[in-house]
């Protein structure tokens, strides 16, 4: 009977391969919600990285802390925005909000959202730019006096109490801000990890893995931001924050790749009864994504450099090691978004069965089209370029660059 | 003694927590539907609504008011049991207008049912397309009576 399925279904439908069951052969997760848990996780790593500053005063990384923080706002203003596109009725987001179930994820990650958004990052923001906000009122005019006067709330206190206050409270929100960002993007690991069903997804590894590639994601796009940023505006690049962050990503890195590892090696000797398929699954439909682009060039190239860099840091030059920074924040940047790739739409492509695949095809230009996808990886730039242009301005009354000028947490 | 104050960013924090917190309480208030609860997590109206809405499909019974000839072959066959409208569609319009016309029936709803499949009964008959004389259904068996020569 099986052989004459395999004959006959060709001529039916030709993206499938095998036994798939009628409900498994079209996807119902696409592009898109590749694209949600990858902003989630630039924005948690992001945190994670000013949060080493603020709470475990890495002194060298202080020239990317609030560069760190609003890349995590910005990503963060942009995460819900793959989900509201992908879902049939956008207009009724807010309803699981309004009536929230306990047992539900997605209304769980509306407050979870919120939280973060409104609780931790955006208050450790006011309460670092506090200073800032009330001194460039005074001193812009038009319409940015006005957005800077919005923003002080009317606290234009800037006494010396008022600021140390003002550290301490944002060194309290970065402490629990901290658990919060692992909660943000645990959750997204929690949602795969929980689909008990399909033997690729449910794993109780899967939030934690889901939160170290997310700080490893999220310390990448720090670099590759802060090196083009300084670039862009002409400014020598600080060697010793780049060694930092760079020391933070191998770190990471080794943790996220070791992780992975131990879920293939536990996958591989537990040998349960789908590792058949996922096997056929990562030497087949997933080689390029996951043994080349997420393994290979996305971890392995990666660990090597950055690993090479802190046993012979002295013996390379500064710009071998800027240029090497750079490639490798970028090859971790693609060889993350594979891997949330491989996890989301490698999940749907084989059946139930383990008997069978089906196939993926990358739309262009529809709703859930990869011209959509790039729309919503590009927006997030945009939205930093104009916090850049507010928030991180080149020069201040005493010449000092705002990106080496370093936060009031040193008064705590 | 000097009286404790609430420090100034303290103070607008709270308010503005208290004014979201507000925002939020005031928008769920209004938000929520008036049924909402009532039998479970869902809106009650939901059901009266859905069920307001003009069904699709008329009815097997519908069918043998006018069709009662092929009803009746129908009964004596194997596909007894099947609705008429699983093969020619939803009939609703065609009840109320018999200008409406329905869907002809082609050779790939036949195989809905019967291209072989491993999760299929035994009992249900099933062809391997390609082995077989191509989707030509009609040509060799009668929908309505399939034990039956055209």
């Amino acid at each position: 009977m099986i052989i004459e399925l395999l004959t006959a279904l060709p001529s039916a439908a030709p993206h499938i391969e095998g036994y798939v069951y009628p409900n498994e052969q079209t996807l119902l997760w696409s592009v898109l919600i590749v694209i949600y848990p990858y902003i989630t996780g630039l924005v948690a790593g992001a945190f994670i990285l000013a949060s080493l500053v603020r709470v475990f005063r890495v002194s060298e990384l202080e020239p990317a802390y609030r560069l760190s923080l609003l890349t995590a706002l910005a990503f963060l203003l942009v995460a819900p925005l793959p989900l509201l596109f992908h879902l049939g009725h956008p207009e009724r987001c807010y309803e699981p909000v309004i009536t929230p179930h306990l047992s539900s994820p997605m209304a769980m990650f509306g407050f979870v959202y919120a939280w973060y958004i409104m609780a931790v990052l955006l208050l450790e923001l006011w309460f670092d730019y506090r200073k800032d906000l009330v001194e460039w009122s005074k001193k812009e005019r038009g319409v940015r006096a006005w957005i800077y006067r919005l923003l002080t709330v009317g606290v234009h206190d800037v006494s010396e109490p008022a600021l140390q206050l003002d550290a301490r409270m944002a060194k309290a929100i970065t402490i629990i801000g901290i658990p919060s960002a692992f909660l943000l993007h645990g959750y997204v690991g929690f949602i795969f990890g929980s689909i008990k069903a399909n033997p690729w997804w449910g794993n109780p590894l899967m939030p934690i893995i889901f939160i170290f590639s997310a700080v490893v994601s999220g310390i990448a796009l720090c670099v590759f931001i802060y090196l083009i940023l300084n670039r862009l505006r002409g400014l020598p690049q600080d060697i010793d924050c780049l060694d930092a962050m760079g020391k933070f990503l191998f770190l990471a890195l080794v943790i996220d790749a070791s992780l992975e590892a131990l879920d293939w090696v536990h996958r591989l000797y537990a040998a349960e009864e789908s590792i058949h398929v996922l096997k056929s699954l990562a030497a087949g439909k997933l080689f390029y994504s996951l043994l080349v682009v997420q393994v290979c060039m996305g971890t392995f190239v990666p660990l090597v450099l950055l690993g090479s860099i802190q046993l012979f840091r002295k013996r390379i030059a500064e710009g071998v090691r800027r240029w090497t920074y750079f490639g490798c924040s970028v090859l971790i940047l693609v060889g993350v978004l594979a891997m949330r790739w491989n996890v989301v739409i490698g999940g749907q492509l084989f059946s139930k069965s383990l008997r069978g695949f089906t196939a993926y095809k990358f739309e262009l230009a529809g709703q859930e089209g990869w011209l959509v996808a790039l729309f919503l990886l590009l927006l997030p730039f945009l939205i930093l370029a104009v916090f850049i242009r507010y928030f991180l301005p080149l020069k201040t009354d005493a010449g000092v660059h705002p990106l080496t000028e370093l936060p009031d947490h040193k008064a705590v | 003694m000097r009286p404790h104050r609430i420090p100034p960013q303290i103070l607008r924090l709270i308010l503005l927590t208290l004014a979201i917190v507000g925002v939020y309480s005031v928008a769920r208030y209004f938000l929520t539907p008036a049924s909402f609860g009532r039998y479970g997590w869902y809106r009650a109206a939901a059901l009266g609504e859905i069920a307001a809405y003009p069904p699709d499909y008329a009815g097997k019974a519908a069918c043998a008011q006018c069709h009662k000839d092929k009803a009746e072959q129908i009964a004596k066959g194997p596909h007894k049991a099947l609705s008429c409208e699983s093969c020619h569609g939803p009939g609703m319009a065609h009840v109320g207008n018999p200008d409406v016309k329905l869907v002809k029936p082609a050779a790939p709803l036949c195989l809905r049912c019967h291209e072989a499949n491993p999760s299929r009964p035994e009992w249900l008959k099933q062809v391997t397309l390609a082995d077989h004389y191509g989707e030509n259904c009609l040509e060799c068996h009668v929908p309505h009576q399939p034990n039956e020569a055209p």
